[in-house]
């Protein structure tokens, strides 16, 4: 589905008011939001639309060897908003610097791949989809003992973006974008503990109401195990870690610490470099369909493609955008994002781009099913959901609380984990230990959450912190 | 001449067509200017505030609430964001009042700067951030070293059907310096990161021998130790007590979730839960906080509510909706991210209030324990009442003395055992809010203040 005409006339109707000297950019972005908010099995609020409209213009200007890059975002569709955006834009050149003679910008001469991202019906009938959503999912609790979701929401963001740049690009698409977040709480009984709650945070390109019968029984059944958890052993483990887990891991270390932007300051590692296990193969995907990191072009216009970062184990390539492929002596691996999932989703043109992951995805292995994982594992820990990982941007090491997992004994799941803390580097110099270097089983079977497709991971071992 | 002038008028007409049909109706129009300069051994970045503006108009239709915003102010949008929820209107159809009180206040502020960023001008700004890079670099073993420093002037216009009419002009300014040092391929750093309601007299401490302080901070990481792991005695310094505080303790005070039933402390309201030298407050009044407000998004004034005192939990922060449901006042806790978010209850600068025991004291009755230093983050856990605290830094304590560096740490327990374990407060002259941002679980995030003093128990340390 491509985009319809206001966002892409905007685009072209600012970038004709700009008077620029080349080389330039201009985004357009057309969004509208609609969500609803409930309290308990009622709806709270509901939202819609909620509009924005915008474009974001982009000068570089090269002086001296170096290239002055000059941004600047605005809502005011006017003549006069153009031309202020644009005095910011020229004002913050002026000043700036880059280490680059000049950039590329693309033509637009590439065919982009064809990425699914928007979901139709959503698209034509947004908050008519949102409340049949919301009925599947509030129906799934309905009788059930003991269990209800206490908060949450379903967010759709329907967005047009367009790109026009000197170099003679002409790009739109149009994309959906679901967040959803259900905080699910298990209380009463007669044991009389308190209740356990089990808080699920997901995005998506598109509804997925027939998934939620299966989800809805594992998120009770998480919430129900918290009710008896107990905190982990302490102690270097064996760790089995979930799709979900992953998420909040790789895509932060990879799109940092393999981009661009890390490379210029030296704390990339090295292309060719060991970084991980031999049975190890990570790729970028930017049309990986469903996913929210995914799109035809990334937000320089430039066609999505596969780029792959760890190559068995090796550093296979780092992430560029126009910019920093131009300061590096670099190609473009499409990897220009202005924004990345969530509160900032439908304002992508207040932003300029940045060299980052799109779709994360790890290669299956030979480790089997998660049952296998476990058995492997003999003597550890499986982690379900962590509270926060954050990998730290520069040393890539995370950590977080074990919001549910399981204890692992002899080879088979045993008692609910809650509390304590897992984590270690994610990354590390050649001979130090890392996330990535202790990998001991890599599934068989790939899930997505968020932007990240992987199967589980085995890692013998990481720090567990706990009783 | 305020930034929401030009619009007021068209606003306004928007809301008086939706009171004219809803039992009650509000708006909040928000603009905003500023800049930020970073700058680090490779490049120049000057980015100018985006010029975004919007309203965001919420009716009460009987049956409750609904919303709808938009970016355009003037044209067709905001003439169909009126028309959609006057639509909602003559299709929920019912009679209930709108929950709580509506507020009528009707007053104007604006931030006083004494040395803002904007009237520095964009090349003394770069010049200063240069300067601030350069003594942070010149520490042997520094490789690199961000600086940002920034400023935003946000306005925002409150207005309802009962007559309220609150515009504030907030200026905010923040300066981080970010040193990196490398040793054999393995990076680490430090930060310093100052920011409140001002310019920058309210960034204090950016200054050579600061500056260098963080830097060799980063230097010194390269060689810190494993921390600990397992169950210890714990001693926070000021920025982890004010973590503590704001992202442990505080979100379970949202009153919004004790309408939800989702927060472990709502059974605890008047109950002793600490020893009577804690206490904790929040005050969005605090004078310059990075997390101060003027007003809240339902028309509120900022103020200060004390949370626990001297060991009771007293007080929760509502909006009109759960202080009218659990029998309380609203406490100026209505807080939207922008106006493309809905309101919620929300936090603004949270702190634990000082004690009586020097940090040497406090430090000489640890036996095996660690010192956890300079707090980097957190995560809430509203129902379940579990701690996740991260800190750059720590020392280990050994028999009463401060002994090995350790590396970055996460802290973790339940936040009542924490509390009820606490040994000791540390006493302090004045509270400094740190800066920081946080969201309503994953979404809607704006500007917080922490701070405190240090505090001493026992958790669980490990990994980060």
């Amino acid at each position: 589905m491509s985009a319809n005409g206001s966002s892409a006339e905007l685009a072209f109707r600012a970038a004709s008011l700009l008077k620029a000297e080349p080389p330039w950019e201009v985004v357009a972005e057309r969004s509208r939001r609609y969500e609803i908010h409930l309290q308990g099995t009622r709806i709270e609020l509901e939202r819609g639309p909620v509009t924005a409209e915008g474009y974001g213009v982009r000068l570089l200007r090269p002086r001296g060897g170096t290239l002055g890059v000059g941004f600047q975002a605005s809502t005011d569709v006017s003549l006069e908003g153009v031309a202020a955006a644009a005095d910011d834009a020229n004002a913050a050149a002026r000043h700036a610097e880059f280490p680059a003679k000049s950039v590329e910008l693309p033509s637009g001469n590439e065919s982009a791949p064809s990425v699914p991202v928007v979901d139709p019906k959503l698209w034509s009938d947004p908050l008519g989809a949102l409340r049949g959503y919301v009925d599947t999912l509030l129906g799934e609790f309905d009788g059930r003992n003991g269990v209800v979701p206490s908060f949450g929401s379903v967010k759709a963001v329907l967005s047009e973006v367009s790109i026009t740049n000197s170099s003679g690009l002409r790009a739109a698409f149009s994309s959906t974008t679901v967040e959803l977040e259900v905080a699910v709480k298990a209380f009463g009984g007669p044991e009389g503990r308190p209740p356990g709650e089990y808080w699920v945070n997901d995005a998506a390109r598109r509804l997925e109401p027939e998934r939620l019968e299966r989800s809805v029984d594992d998120w009770c059944r998480y919430a129900a195990d918290v009710r008896r958890a107990v905190p982990p052993p302490s102690g270097e483990l064996p760790v089995v870690l979930t799709t979900e887990v992953l998420d909040g891991i790789l895509p932060i270390v990879l799109g940092t610490r393999f981009s661009g932007q890390a490379r210029l300051r030296k704390i990339a590692p090295e292309l060719g470099s060991e970084v991980g296990v031999p049975e190890l193969t990570i790729r970028d995907e930017g049309e990986y369909a469903w996913s929210p990191g995914s799109a035809p072009y990334d937000d320089e216009g430039r066609p999505h493609v596969k780029t792959t970062l760890i190559d068995r184990g090796a550093v296979g390539a780092h992430l560029y955008d126009a910019l920093y492929a131009s300061a590096l002596g670099a190609r473009s691996t499409a990897s220009a994002r202005r924004t990345t999932v969530g509160p900032s989703a439908n304002l992508r043109f207040a932003f300029p781009p940045h060299p980052e992951a799109s779709t994360t995805v790890v290669l299956p292995g030979d480790g089997g099913s998660l049952d296998e994982l476990v058995e492997e594992a003999g003597d550890g820990v499986l982690v379900t959901q962590l509270g926060w990982a954050q990998p730290d941007p520069v040393s890539s090491e995370f950590g977080g609380e074990i919001r549910i997992g399981y204890r692992i004994r002899g080879g088979k799941i045993a008692e609910p984990l809650r509390g304590g803390t897992v984590g270690g580097a994610g990354l590390a110099p050649a001979g130090a230990a890392s996330l990535l270097r202790n990998l001991a089983g890599i599934g068989s079977s790939s899930e997505r959450s968020g932007t990240l497709v992987s199967p589980p991971l085995l890692a013998r071992p990481l720090t567990v912190a706990g009783a | 001449m305020t930034l929401l002038d030009d619009h007021e008028g068209d606003l306004t007409k928007g809301l008086e067509r939706l009171a004219r049909r809803a039992k009650f109706a509000e708006m909040m129009g928000q603009a905003s200017r500023g800049e930020s300069v970073m700058i680090d051994t490779k490049s120049t970045v000057v980015s100018p505030q985006p010029r975004l503006a919007g309203v965001v108009y919420r009716v009460w239709t009987g049956a409750r609430w609904a919303e709808a915003a938009t970016s355009d102010l003037s044209g067709r949008d905001l003439e169909a964001t009126v028309a959609r929820l006057e639509s909602e209107l003559g299709r929920a159809g019912g009679s209930e009042p709108p929950p709580g009180e509506s507020t009528t206040t009707r007053a104007t502020w604006t931030t006083p700067t004494r040395r803002s960023l904007e009237e520095l001008g964009r090349e003394g700004t770069i010049r200063l951030g240069k300067e601030v890079r350069g003594w942070a670099t010149a520490v042997p073993g520094i490789v690199e070293t961000q600086v940002r420093l920034s400023w935003q002037d946000e306005e925002r216009l409150y207005a309802n059907s009962a007559g309220a009419r609150c515009l504030q002009q907030t200026v905010r300014t923040h300066v981080i310096a970010v040193p990196i040092a490398m040793e054999n391929g393995r990076p680490a750093f430090d930060f310093l990161s100052r920011g409140g309601v001002g310019g920058l007299e309210r960034v204090p401490g950016l200054e050579e021998p600061e500056v260098r302080k963080a830097a060799e901070s980063s230097r010194e990481l390269l060689h810190a130790k494993a921390p600990p792991t397992g169950e210890l005695e714990v001693l926070l310094d000021d920025t982890v007590a004010g973590l503590l505080a704001h992202e442990s303790f505080g979100h379970g005070t949202e009153a919004d979730q004790f309408v939800r039933d989702r927060s472990y402390l709502k059974p605890l309201v008047g109950q002793v839960v600490a020893p009577p030298f804690l206490s904790i407050s929040d005050d969005g009044a605090f004078p310059g906080g990075w997390g101060s407000i003027y007003c809240d998004d339902e028309g509120h004034p900022g103020q200060k509510t004390r949370l626990i005192d001297h060991g009771r939990f007293v007080g929760a922060l509502h909006d009109r909706e759960s202080a009218a449901v659990l029998g309380a006042k609203a406490t100026g806790s209505t807080r939207r991210s922008n106006f493309l978010s809905r309101a919620f209850v929300r936090m603004t600068n949270t702190y634990v209030e000082p004690g009586d025991r020097t940090l040497e004291e406090l430090i000489a009755e640890v036996k095996q324990g660690v010192l956890l230093e300079h707090g980097s983050s957190g995560i809430e856990d509203p129902l379940g009442g579990q701690m996740q605290l991260k800190v750059r830094k720590g020392h280990k304590i050994e028999h009463g003395r401060l002994t090995d560096l350790v590396g970055s740490m996460a802290l973790s327990g339940r936040v009542l055992d924490f509390l009820r374990a606490t040994k000791g407060v540390g006493r302090s002259n004045g509270i400094e809010i740190e800066s920081g941002f946080c969201g309503k679980g994953h979404s809607d995030y704006l500007p917080v203040g922490t701070g405190g003093v240090p505090v001493l128990s026992r958790a669980i340390v490990g990994p980060a």
